[in-house]
Parts: C-alpha cells; structure tokens; sequence
C-alpha cells in the first residue's frame, strides 16, 4: 500500500479542489469530456433525451451496476419523458423549467443534490449516482440511485454461536447500518459518515449512542479517523491498524465483530462502532483485554453456565500461552516438580526420542501450525481430510517412528485446541505468537524465564491503552464495580449500573444518566 | 507530559507487595527464637509511626520527593549531600534483594547458570517495566497482588491440611521471651521491612487522593503485617526454631515437606514464584527511589534516561558486593544495624522535626 507524506497529499488534495473544471454550457462536450475521464469505460451509460424543439436536450448518466435499475428507469421516465411537463405548460419549456420539474420529480426517489463541478459529478456517479444534465445549463441533478448486486444477509461464519440471531453483517454498508438500527430503535443512535482512501473512496460510518459514548473519546476517534492520509482502504483491518495506539504491540486494542448483536451490546455499552463499506467487520473502539475473551452468547444462556464457561476460556488462555513452556521446564530444569513414578514413565516415554525437549515441542507445534494454515484455505470437505490426516495419522505415525514421545502429542495438541477456545480468532494469534516466544525462553531458563516473561508481558498489557481507556481495566486500575462481569458474568438483574469505562468520566452527564434510567437492562 | 497519578488500591498493592518482597521468604528477626511472629506484631506500631512521618511530610510537600524537601527544609548546602547520600542506599539495597533471589534459584535449580545471566533477565525485566512508568507499574502491582494473595493462601492451605503444623513449637512463650521479642523488633524489624517504605516518598508525589495517603498506608502495612507473621508463624511452627534458624529460606523448606495424598506434593514453585515476584517489585521500587532522586538532585528532565545506569549499577553490585551467601549475610547484618537505620528512620525523623520547628517559629521566608 502507497503511502505518501502527509504534506503532498494535502497540497495535491487542495489543487484539485481548485482545478476542478466547471460544467460546461454545451451537452456534447460535457458528455464527452465524462466519456474521455472515466477512458471510454462501457459501463458507463449516457442515455440522450431530445426534446420536441429539438433544442433543449438532456441526457441521463450513470454507471451499469452501482445503479438500481429499477429506480432509475422510473425516475428517468418520469422526470425527463417530456409529456407531463408539455400537457401543462402551453409553450414549449425552457431549460429552467425543464430542470426544476426534474428535480423535482428527483423527491418521488430520495436523496437528491445539485452539483456545478465536474469533480463531484464524477464522484457522484462513482458511487453510485444518476447524473442529470441539460444543454445549456452548467449544473447538473444528481440523484441517489446506488444499488447493485450485493451479498444476502447470512448466517455469521467466523462468529457462530448456538443460541442467539443468527444473521450477519455483508459487505453493503447500508444493509449493515440497517441491522443495527433495526436492533436499536433510538434516536440517540447518531452515524456520521466519512470518506476515507484517496484513491477508494471508501465509505465509513461512525456509529455511537448519543449520551452514552464519551464526547473526549468521540472527538480523538474522528481525530484519528481524519490523519489517515492513504490511497486504498479494502478492509476494515486498514483501517484497525492505521489508528491503533500501540502499533508495535502483538495485541489488538481495536475489537472487530460481524455479529450486529455483538455491535448493538457494545453500543449500549457506550462504545464507539466503525463500519466500513465492502467488509462485513465492524471494528469497536475502545477494547479492551478481557473483551476478546467474552462472547455475545454469554449474556444469552443463564449465568452460572456462563461463568464456567468464561471461567474455562481463562484457563485455556492460560493452557495455550504457557502450556508448552512448562512442560518444557519441568523435563528440562524441574524434574522434581513431577511426581515421580509419572517422571520415570514420561523419561521412558522420551527413550529413544533423539532431540532435546524444545525441539520435539517445536517439531510438533510446526507441524500442527501448518496443518491448520493449510486447512483454512480448503474447501471444508478437503479441510477435514487434511485435518484427519495431519492430525491422526502423522501423530501416530511420528509416536511410532520414534521422532516425538506421546505425552508431547497430548502437550501440543491440548494447546492447539485451547487456543480455539478464545472466542476472538486476533487474540488467539497473538496468543499463538507468543507462546514460541515463551517456549523458547523457557528452554533456556525454565520455571525463571516464565515468571520473568509474564511480568513483562503483564507489565507490557498494562501500558497498552486503546483510545484512552487502560487495556487491562477493570482489574489495573482495579473497579471493584466492574468485576461483575469479567471472569464472571453475574445474573443480569445484578448489571443495571452500566460499566462505566474506567475512570472516563461522560461529558454529558446528564444525558446518560437519563438512558440510564430508559433502559436498565442493557449490556 | 501528563503528570502520571496513582491511585489508593494501586498504591496498597505496591506497598503490600514491597513490604511482603523478600521478608516472607528469608529468615527475619533471629534473636526472638519462635517468637518471631509475635515480633512482626510488635514491631507494626513503629512501623506506622514511621510511615506517618512520611506521609505527613508528603502533605506538607505534595510534589516534591525526599531530596526535594530534604532541601528545603535542611537549606541547600546540608540537604543535597544529604540527599545524595540516598542513592547509594537504595541501589545497594536493591542489588541485596537480587542477591537473594540469584541464590535461591542457584541453590534450588540453576545450578549450572552463572548468576550474572540470572540476575541480568531480572534486571532487563525491571527496567522495562521503569521506562513504561510509574502508572504502568503500580497497574502491574494490582494484578500481581491477587496472584500473591491466591498462592499465599493456597500454599498455606496445603501446609495447614497437610498437617505438618505443630503449634508446640510456637508456645509456650516465657516472659523473658518477649523482651527478646522486644528487642528484635526495634531496631532490626522495624527497619526490615518497615523503615524501607522510605522508598515511598518517592513514589507517593504521584499519588492521587491526597486525603487518602494515611488510611491507605496504614491499612496496607497492618495488612502485610498479619500476612507475614501469620506466614512466619506457620513456617516456624512447621520447622521448629532449630531448623528454621539455620535454613538460608525457611518458606522454600517448608514447602518442600508439603505432601498431600501422594499427588500435591513438590509446590516449590510457588515458593519461586513468589520470591521472583516479591523481589522483582520490591526492587523496581527501590530502582524507581533511586531514579526520581537522582533526576531531582542532577536535574534531569526525563527520570526515564536514568533507568538504564541505574540498572547496571544495581545488575553488578549484586555479585560484585559480596565473594558469597555467608559473607552476604555478614554485610546485611551490619548494613541493617548501621546503615539503614540512619536512612530509614534517623533523617526522615529529623526532617519532621526541623520542619515542625521551623513552621513553629516562622523560620521559613
């Protein structure tokens, strides 16, 4: 991705501000001169309407496929076929009849503007847009006629859970502003929307709760928004990456989501949406750490099941993090940490294994690493031989052949299979990365090295802050009010109080305090 | 640069932490005998006292550090090579706890591992953690503080259930025994590890609530008072005052006796666990005194340069001190009864004094 200094992009945005050319007075030239900027482009469709006078011609442009044909035929009937407008007046009509009728009709349809360079009128109907121009007028009508072919709402694939809605975001921004409004029907749920990528264009949409989302954090997220200065945003992950606080950190700060479910929640929780135009992710701001352990379906099975559950997501952030470590440790500094009939059939087990510990667990953790890269690109049915295959029979095969001891088979994979249990897919790569990172220093200071590397990756968690709320809150800095819903998810009666965003106070008090009252049981 | 704040919990779990470090690991307090739990109890009140002498200074000096009012109070030419002499305190201090620790884990696993490799990961550690900042820190202090509370209690739990306590080697406690108790906890323990919280005056300019400095403080070391006389009662109780005086780490031998139906058994771990935590905090807040007073004394803008010099000073006198353990432990002995004393109690109270002198009698211009 291209990525220029901030000085040039803005001189070259502000000249174009200034050159860009007027519409002209003369049709054919206009048309033309659209013809020849978009390169004679097929989809680009110009359809001439001439008038009985043969005097006042107008044409209707727009480009094949952004469009809605349906709405454009109708409006273009309408507006411009010149037998409704010809019964009523007695004379042949001027331009400026002619235009006001059209934009008026443009009311029957939507959003309608006019535009007076020929800048906005190619980016108009780059997105999508009608253009309506008139011999002899040196403004054009444009109107909002975007549509197109577009993916159907569908079950989520990446997110799945058992009980709870079942549909997801797709790749029209509309239809995903859409799923969200449909859940919370509140005028307080304001979208501001914004054109980010010099080169793409692409629309994104913050999306907050008047009253609940902070004023401070709002203002440095539109602040980040706007000092993006690249040429393409294909992906909601751009966008992640380009404003995170932290850049070098292996951890996510900015939450993503395809569950409208999951973005209503952390709306209400007064959290700060943004949707992008072409992916059906939405990333949330802020997050934090123990987010990425929570799912959605938490809050809709009982409580107590919950709380085992997140409970267990714990101890396999744990088992996947430092899993391998220890074992690691144990046979290679700790032996009398094992108990030891089980050390003396873990040593016969590892008889005639000719490596050291660390590379058999390296060994292993490679080979379990490609076998599940190589499955997520197949097709699910090739997927689950490769999975079989990788799995059962190279495990098998790699115990009998001497290579791995079998206790390291059931090491490894239980890690592999804890690092699933994190219900984010971010957070368990960066889980994924730093468990190498935490093997290879224990292979070389056992228990020490671990405890060493967990106070820094602690002290490292704790320093991290997304858009100004402490990573690791509510535990440091500690809100006894707030635990409720960490490690355990408390009975939902117990949740009226909003958790409030640490030590961020809301700049509107008052408004809050008022939703606070309308809907208590929120979160 | 935003003025970094800490908060009353965060400040209590550093303090817990600090003042737990090392004392619940080694051996405290030798000339009580068995009645060296009920010393750590005698020697709270002093304690308190003492840090009230320094939060009431703190209140009189909100912003500044100990060389900072040692200064205004004492004048210029008394109170800078006072002050100076800190430096040389805190970090020798600092060094003795990664002494420590280097040892246990040289005598318990790491045989084969020069001390220097040891100790230099703790000190990468620490200093990673000081260039973050203060608020970095003491958030990291809240989080390590429920883990030592949870092994603290797991590791009792299974001491008390494996029943390996005998409370005859606590009691019965003889009247002569009690001003021996006396006589360990003033001057000995009250200064380890309650005189070391002069440590705080440098950390405690950052705090937030400035009403809230005694409360928190006093609940904070009552806290690890209990924590560590209950903790040492057990360990003295469990190994008897023979074996308890001659082990170079009771709670590690204590622990390593624990063995409950064939399966728990080995929990040294946690022994580990909580020694490297202990020092890693205790000596990362004596780093950090030792930093924010060499950055007023010398002028430096950013503390944050001073972090790596003061790290390698405290990486090599740790085994550059001492030929070994023995000799360690003959220079702590000294270093507690001469030096520390004079550090920990004798200045700050003199400070107090002067000051309240001064304000009596209008001596401030």
């Amino acid at each position: 991705m291209p990525k220029q200094t901030k000085e040039s992009k803005t001189a070259e945005m502000a000249s174009d501000k200034e050159q860009s050319p007027p519409i002209l007075e003369n049709l054919e030239e206009n048309l033309k001169q659209i013809q020849s900027k978009l390169g004679n482009s097929p989809d680009l469709i110009i359809r001439n309407y001439e008038s009985l006078d043969h005097v006042n011609h107008a044409a209707a442009v727009y480009i094949n496929g952004l469009i809605d044909m349906e709405r454009v035929e109708d409006y273009i009937t309408h507006a411009l076929s010149l037998d409704s407008l010809q019964e009523k007046a007695e004379s042949v009509a001027t331009v400026l009849e002619r235009f006001s009728f059209a934009k008026g009709k443009a009311l029957s349809i939507g959003k309608e503007k006019i535009v007076e360079d020929q800048n906005s009128l190619l980016e108009g109907l780059l997105s999508g847009d009608t253009m309506i121009l008139f011999q002899g007028l040196t403004k054009a009508i444009s109107v909002s006629t975007s549509g197109g072919e577009g993916r159907a709402v569908t079950e989520a694939t990446t997110q799945v859970n058992i009980r709870g809605p079942k549909d997801s975001f797709t790749e029209s921004l509309g239809t995903n502003l859409s799923l969200v409004r449909k859940r919370i029907k509140n005028p307080n749920l304001w979208i501001e929307t914004l054109t980010i990528g010099a080169v793409t264009k692409t629309d994104v949409s913050i999306v907050h709760i008047h009253g609940l989302a902070n004023e401070a954090m709002l203002q440095e997220f539109r602040k980040k928004l706007s000092e993006i200065h690249v040429d393409s945003i294909l992906e909601s992950g751009y966008i992640e990456q380009l404003i995170e606080e932290n850049k070098y950190s292996p951890f996510p700060t900015i939450f993503n989501t395809e569950r409208p479910d999951s973005v209503a929640g952390n709306l209400l929780e007064g959290r700060i949406a943004l949707f992008v135009d072409g992916t059906p992710f939405v990333l949330i701001a802020p997050a934090t750490f123990f987010m990425f352990f929570h799912t959605v379906e938490d809050y809709y099975q009982r409580y107590d099941v919950s709380s085992l559950i997140r409970i267990l997501r714990f101890m396999c952030l744990l088992i996947s993090l430092f899993g391998p470590a220890i074992f690691v440790a144990a046979l290679n500094f700790h032996q009398e940490m094992i108990p030891t009939p089980l050390l003396i059939n873990l040593a016969s087990q590892r008889e005639g294994v000719p490596f050291p510990v660390v590379i058999e667990v390296l060994l292993l953790e490679v080979t379990f690493e490609i076998i599940r890269e190589a499955g997520i690109r197949m097709p699910s049915p090739i997927g689950q031989t490769v999975s079989i295959i990788g799995g059962l029979v190279l495990g098998q095969a790699a115990v009998q052949a001497g290579i791995v001891s079998p206790a390291m088979v059931i090491v490894v994979s239980l890690t592999g299979i804890s690092s699933f249990a994190t219900p984010a897919f971010n957070m368990a790569l960066s889980v994924r990365l730093l468990r190498f990172v935490i093997t290879f220093v224990s292979a070389y200071m056992g228990l020490y090295g671990i405890a060493i590397t967990g106070l820094i990756l602690i002290a490292h968690l704790c320093s991290l802050r997304s858009l100004g709320v402490p990573y690791m809150s509510p535990v440091a800095p500690f809100a006894a009010g707030d635990q409720k819903d960490i490690f355990l998810r408390t009975p939902l009666h117990f949740m009226k109080i909003r958790r409030r965003l640490v030590n961020l106070k809301s700049s509107v008090p008052g408004t809050s305090a008022q939703l606070r009252k309308d809907n208590p049981h929120e979160n | 640069m935003r003025k970094e704040v800490i908060g009353p919990f965060q400040l209590f779990a550093m303090i817990v932490l600090f003042e737990l470090g090392t004392a619940v690991v080694v051996p405290i307090g030798l000339e009580s005998g068995h009645a060296v739990w009920i010393s750590i109890l005698l020697a709270l009140p002093g304690g308190i006292l003492l840090y009230l002498v320094f939060a009431d200074l703190y209140r009189q000096f909100p912003d500044l550090v100990i060389s900072g009012y040692t200064r205004k109070i004492l004048g210029r030419w008394i109170g800078w090579p006072l002050s100076l002499l800190y430096l040389p305190v805190l970090m020798y201090n600092g060094s003795r706890n990664l002494r420590e620790a280097g040892d246990l884990l040289i005598s318990s696993t790491y045989d084969r591992t020069p001390i220097f490799i040891i100790n230099s990961i703790m000190v990468i550690a620490v200093m990673y953690i000081l260039y973050k900042g203060i608020e970095v820190f003491s958030r990291t202090a809240e989080i390590y503080f429920w883990l030592i509370v949870i092994m603290g209690l797991v590791s009792n739990f299974v001491v008390i259930i494996s029943g390996l306590v005998h409370l005859k080697n606590l009691f019965p406690i003889h009247p002569g025994e009690w001003l021996e108790a006396l006589g360990s906890a003033y001057p000995s323990i009250w200064i380890f590890p309650y005189g070391e919280l002069v440590c705080f005056t440098a950390i405690l300019p950052h705090f937030s609530t400035r009403n809230k400095v005694k409360k928190t403080g006093i609940g904070a070391i009552a806290l690890s008072a209990f924590l560590l006389s209950f903790t040492h009662a057990v360990e003295m109780s469990v190994l008897g005052t023979d074996i308890y005086s001659r082990t170079t780490f009771p709670m590690f031998t204590t622990i390593t006796l624990v063995n409950v139906a064939n399966f728990i058994q080995r929990l040294d771990a946690i022994v580990i666990l909580t020694l490297i935590i202990g020092v890693f905090f205790k000596m990362s807040i004596y780093c950090y005194a030792a930093v924010s007073i060499a950055a007023d004394l010398f002028n430096v803008k950013e503390p944050r340069r001073l972090v790596i010099p003061v790290g390698v000073v405290v990486l090599f006198s740790s085994f550059v001190s001492a030929e070994n353990y023995p000799m360690h432990l003959k220079d702590g002995i000294a270093f507690l009864k001469y030096i520390l004393p004079f550090m920990c109690a004798v200045i700050p109270i003199l400070l107090f004094l002067v000051h309240r002198f001064r304000r009596r009698f209008g001596l401030y211009k």
